[in-house]
């Protein structure tokens, strides 16, 4: 009895466990479109994936503007 | 590698349509389309909510699951974007998406539908980045700029963020330990005095 209950409970922690894991970001389905240009593969970045990257994050960051109230505070 | 995507800060948001205007003037984007539009809870009454909604770039988009021709795929970046060349405009994406963000423009007359048009998180479309035909058929491509979405960049009170989801959660979470919770953020007591409990103030209602 004992070992049934500590088997459903494992299987149980099993299942409640799966719900986390992350859907695959990979699309399911196949395109049948045109393919698209990198984002950094214009004359700006010139293929530069990190310099992009780079000026993604800074951007992104800038949006933190008690990060940046506390830049001006200094 | 990044995931873009969306946050509206509700509590912050003013309602001033910034982000549709900035959305509508950056990609020229025609009448009776909105890639971005506002959408207000509990309107005039306290507790009034507005939020800034476009399409959330999905992680498991849905308008891609029922596309009939497969005109939908999504960049490294995690950005759901679709060919308008093969689009056939029949609105199914419109019934899947919960956030109704696939418009349709008026194709001609009797209510014709055109092509399916939605917020490309500022990137284009399958076309040469920056060219005149990408902007054309899908708006500015800024992310090939460097740049995040106009909408969340125009964005005064910064209610609206975009960029990679890690990021702006991190940006999102400190602003919310640190503003606290429930009446206190509204400001009563500065505004009118007093307590900071929406209960306490003249004609409130908790």
């Amino acid at each position: 009895m004992k070992r049934l209950a500590s088997a459903t409970a494992v299987l149980a922690a099993a299942l409640w466990l799966g719900g986390c894991t992350e859907v695959a970001q990979e699309p399911g389905k196949s395109y049948a479109g045109k393919l698209d240009d990198k984002a950094y593969a214009g004359d700006q970045f010139k293929g530069d994936k990190a310099k992009w990257e780079q000026a993604l994050a800074a951007r992104t960051e800038n949006q933190n503007d008690y990060r940046r109230a506390m830049a001006e505070k200094k | 590698m990044a995931r873009m995507k969306f946050i509206c800060d509700a509590e912050r948001c003013i309602e001033c349509n910034g982000c549709v205007t900035a959305c509508k003037n950056e990609h020229e984007v025609p009448w009776g389309v909105n890639r971005r539009r506002l959408v207000t809870v509990n309107d005039g009454k306290p507790g009034e909510r507005s939020i800034s909604v476009a399409c959330m770039h999905c992680s498991d988009a849905p308008c891609m699951a029922v596309c009939p021709v497969d005109c939908f795929y999504k960049t490294e970046e995690g950005v759901v974007l679709h060919d308008k060349d093969l689009c056939i405009g029949c609105g199914y994406c419109f019934y899947a998406c919960p956030f109704g963000a696939p418009q349709f423009p008026q194709a001609g007359a009797f209510g014709l539908r055109g092509k399916m048009d939605k917020c490309t998180y500022c990137s284009g479309g399958p076309e040469e980045n920056g060219t005149e035909e990408e902007y054309r058929k899908y708006g500015r491509n800024r992310l090939a700029e460097g740049k995040l979405p106009a909408c969340a960049e125009m964005c005064s009170t910064k209610a609206l963020l975009a960029g990679d989801a890690e990021v702006i959660t991190k940006i999102y979470r400190y602003r919310v330990v640190t503003r606290g919770k429930g009446d206190e953020i509204w400001g009563w007591s500065m505004a009118y005095g007093g307590s900071g409990k929406l209960a306490d103030q003249p004609g409130g209602k908790a």
